[in-house]
Order: C-alpha cells, then structure tokens, then sequence
C-alpha cells in the first residue's frame, strides 16, 4: 500500500494505464499530421484533428531536467527524501516527467540514458525510469 | 485619438503574517489604507479590477461585487482577473486599455493575498492545482521542484553555479536593509555562504534561494493623463506593454529557457521606443533566486549566459548600475500570496514617481517590470516613464 498519490481512472486515461499494467509507455499519434505526444490532449495540438491513434513507445530516452527533492512536499514523500524527478526526452521526441530510481540522486546528470519501467500505486501502475547501462 | 494614461497612486501594505485577517478583510485593511492615501473620492473612480480573493485553490471571482457596494463606487468598466504571478502588469495594461478607448477615466487596481503555509496541507493543495494529476504528480511535485527543473537546464547550458543564484538572494537583501516595509530588514544582511549553507530544498535551491512567504497586497490608479496630474506632482506614464502566453506545463516538449519573456520584453521595448539600455530601474519577478538571472537574459538586459557576471558584478545591488528589485523583491520583501506580482508594480510605480523613500533610485527615469505566472507560463512586461 502507498499513501503516495495515484491517478484516478477515467474512460480519458485509462487505456494509457492499461498499456502501464502491460509493460507498455504508450503514446498518441495524430493520425492527420503525425505529430506525437502524451495522452493528455483531447486534440492533436499541433492540427486539431481528434482523430488521435496510440503507438507503444520504445521506453528509452534521456534525462533533460533534473531535480533532488530535499524537503518532501508532503508526508507521502518523505521516506523517499532526497528523491529526483526528472524530465525525460523519449527517442520518439515525447517529453515525460517520472523519478528516476535506482541510482543515487547526487549522480544524475543532464544527458543521461534512462528507460521506463513500472511502478505500482494500488491497483494502477505509473511509468517511472532507471539507468539504461 | 488615444488617451495618454498614467498611474496616479500606487500604495503597498506592509508585508506580515496577517493570521487574524481572513482574505476578504486583507482587501478591506488594504484599501482602507490606499484609498486614505490618495486625493480621490468614489464619483472619480469608473473603472474596477481585482484578482479574485481567498487562496489559489478555492478563489471567490465574485470580489468585485462585494467591493463595489462597500466602496460606493458604480464603474462603468469592471473585471476579476488572474495570470498568476503575470496577472498586476496586465492589469495595468486593461485599465490603460480602457482609458485609451474612452470607457473609463480612472480605474482603480487591486490585489491581495495570503501565501498558504505549505505544511498545513498546502504542499500537497498546491501541487495538485498546478499539476498534471496523471502525469506529474504522482511523482512528488511542488513548486520549487517544478522551478528546480527549468533552473538545471539553465545552470547545465549556460554554466550557471549555484553562488550565481545566490548572489541573487544576497542583492535582494542588500534592498530589503533599506526598506522598512521588508520583511527580511530585521533578519539583517546575508552572505553567498549564508545562502549555500541553508538547507537544501530542492535542487538548486537552497531555503535562502526561496522567497518567503507573507500576506499582503497593494493597490495602483491608473487614470488618465491629464486626471493624474491632477492627483499627484509627478505621475509613471504608462509607455510600454507586453504580453505572451505559453505552455501550461513543464512537460510539454519544447526549450524551458525559451520564456515568452523574450517576445513580451521585445513588444514591451517597441511600444516604448526604447531598449534595455534606457532601463534606470527593474523589477523581475523573482519566486526563486535563478529567475532574475534567466530573465535578464531573456529581456535583453544582457546576452546568453552573461546574467551571473552582471549579478555578481554588484549591477542588481543599491547603487548598481541596474538596480533590480529595489525593494527586496519576493526574496526578501515577502511574496504576497496571489497579490505577489503586485508588489513589482507598486514598486516600480513609487520609483517612476520619485516616492519609493529610502530606496528611492537617482534619475528613476524609465523602469520595467516583468510578471510572470505559472512556473514562467505567462508573461507580462510593463514600462514607466516619468515623461508622457
């Protein structure tokens, strides 16, 4: 169990969380313009188009932004503390936000090789990433 | 013809931790100050804007109305308006369109607020209201770790080191020394090391790389010209605007250091006929220590990367040769909650007028202000003459 927070299913995500309880980072594709992105748009923010379709993406990216949470924001957290959050660059040119686990905070860097992995909150699984040695 | 326009009052209340006051009573101590301080009676005011009243997560939009009845004032041009930290220079710029297009004559500008107190649930409140509740924060976002990301591109791409954004929070306490209202006077002055030293955050920013957080708010008039004069010896003319919106997330693809305050410094200079190099006196909006930095850059003040050598070189400081946040700024005035951005407009206000006091600037001849709201969305950049 985890007091940590943990998204709410609604008919709008929920087949991303599926593709998370499969092992699978998916994404969606405009299938007007080809543009690429996270769910979270009801329209193509490139063209409008709704005509949105899902690829599964390949997981691996690197790290563009980091930072070490010191202080936790709120109960939840403060085991973890220090804890990074990072934003990762996908080789498919998505941007997507996660901790990066398994390594030492202190030690991340700009540029770094990461890839997804699964974690469990509840019943929903989150992507988060590790190291990709 | 359009109307020339100018601020003729600007009144900021001293920052505190006001915790009898509730935030409807905020607005009311803070115009019960400003409205005894100025020349004008409720038939001069036409024009209203507030921002919305209470916290950020349960705002009540409907102020105005409560406002108007108990200040016996009858506008013929009103509205409750948010841009987060970007709302108090657009704000200005709305009453001065309403002056320019006739609809008003005189519009009184609002803001007041109370900064939640992160323990007390507000860390979690806060960081669900600016947030992605799928996609961020499930992964123990807040707002310095949302800033802490933009700030290690910057410092990675521009070699930026954390001394840099510490000297920013020193600059600021250098102003608030001077300024009776700051909150951090009576904390006294503080060093690089002071500020390396205290306790990490969230990486860069240490507690001292943090503004802190206050209650209050403040209070401008905008009017037209020939009114202002009328009201006050020597007006700030409003001579330059502008105003770009982006990405409602860090998460977005696309360059974090790439600010919309780069098109709305650029639109702003082009309405005013002037560039940086006119500027006498800034006031950046500065949430955390690298901000300031990442702006004058963005502002043209100086180029890619140049920001640390300019702030370390003693230019932001008293008697610097561009002062900036003269009076101590969110770092150590106090950041006002919803009202914070209101602070930079007061303060510039006061310095175009020749009556910020003891931390009055020679020649404040031009001054820009620059609000930005979000984690550096919404961008807004205001400039202030002494001469029309």
């Amino acid at each position: 169990m985890t007091d940590k927070p943990i998204p709410q299913l609604t008919d709008f995500n929920q087949p991303y969380f599926e593709g998370c309880a499969v092992g699978e980072l998916r994404i969606r594709i405009c299938k007007r313009c080809a543009t690429k992105f996270r769910f979270n748009h009801y329209l193509c923010p490139n063209c409008w188009s709704e005509d949105l379709g899902w690829e599964v993406a390949s997981g691996r990216g690197r790290v563009t932004h980091v930072t070490v949470v010191h202080q936790a924001p709120y109960e939840s957290f403060e085991p973890d503390a220090p804890y990074a959050i990072v934003l990762v660059e996908l080789d498919e040119g998505v941007r997507m936000m996660g901790n990066l686990l398994n390594c030492d905070p202190a030690s991340i860097d700009i540029g770094m090789k990461v890839k997804a992995i699964f974690e469990s909150r509840g019943e929903v699984y989150i992507p988060q990433f590790v190291p990709d040695d | 013809m359009s109307e020339t326009v100018a601020i003729a009052g600007a009144y900021e209340m001293t920052p505190g931790r006001y915790r009898d006051v509730d935030a409807l009573a905020l607005f009311r101590q803070l115009l019960r100050e400003a409205l005894t301080s100025w020349p004008v009676r409720p038939q001069d005011v036409d024009g209203f804007i507030t921002h919305p009243c209470g916290y950020a997560n349960s705002p009540d939009n409907y102020i105005h109305d409560k406002l108007f009845a108990e200040l016996g004032i009858r506008p013929a041009f009103a509205e409750t308006m948010n841009l987060g930290g970007a709302t108090y220079p657009a704000m200005i710029n709305r009453a001065a369109m309403a002056i320019e297009t006739g609809r008003a004559s005189a519009v009184l500008c609002i803001g007041a607020g109370k900064f939640m107190k992160p323990g007390a649930g507000g860390g979690e409140m806060m960081a669900r209201a600016i947030s992605d509740g799928n996609l961020e924060v499930p992964y123990g976002t807040f707002i310095p770790a949302l800033y802490g990301l933009v700030a290690s591109q910057y410092m990675a791409e521009r070699n930026v080191t954390a001394a840099d954004l510490a000297r920013v929070a020193v600059s600021a306490r250098k102003w608030a020394l001077l300024n009776p209202q700051a909150r951090m006077r009576a904390a006294g002055p503080i060093t690089i090391e002071d500020v390396l030293a205290s306790r990490m955050i969230a990486t860069p920013f240490h507690y001292l790389d943090c503004s802190v957080p206050s209650d209050g708010g403040g209070a401008v008039l905008v009017a037209r010209a020939d009114l202002a004069r009328k009201w006050t010896e020597q007006p700030a003319y409003v001579v330059g605007y502008g105003e770009k919106h982006g990405r409602g997330t860090v998460s977005e693809p696309g360059d974090l250091l790439e600010t919309g305050a780069i098109a709305s410094g650029a639109e702003a200079f082009r309405k005013a006929r002037l560039g940086p190099v006119d500027i006498k006196v800034a006031q950046i909006y500065d949430a955390f220590s690298a901000t300031p930095l990442l702006l004058l850059e963005n502002l043209g003040f100086c180029g890619v990367g140049e920001a640390p050598a300019l702030v370390q070189s003693g230019a932001m400081d008293p008697g610097g040769r561009l002062p900036v946040n003269t009076y101590g700024g969110l770092m150590s005035f106090g950041h006002t909650g919803d009202a914070s951005g209101m602070s930079l407009v007061t303060a510039g206000a006061l310095q175009a007028m020749g009556k910020a006091g003891p931390v009055q600037v020679d020649d404040a001849s031009h001054v820009l202000i620059h609000g930005y709201g979000g984690i550096l969305y919404d961008h807004t950049t205001l400039i202030l003459a002494r001469e029309p």
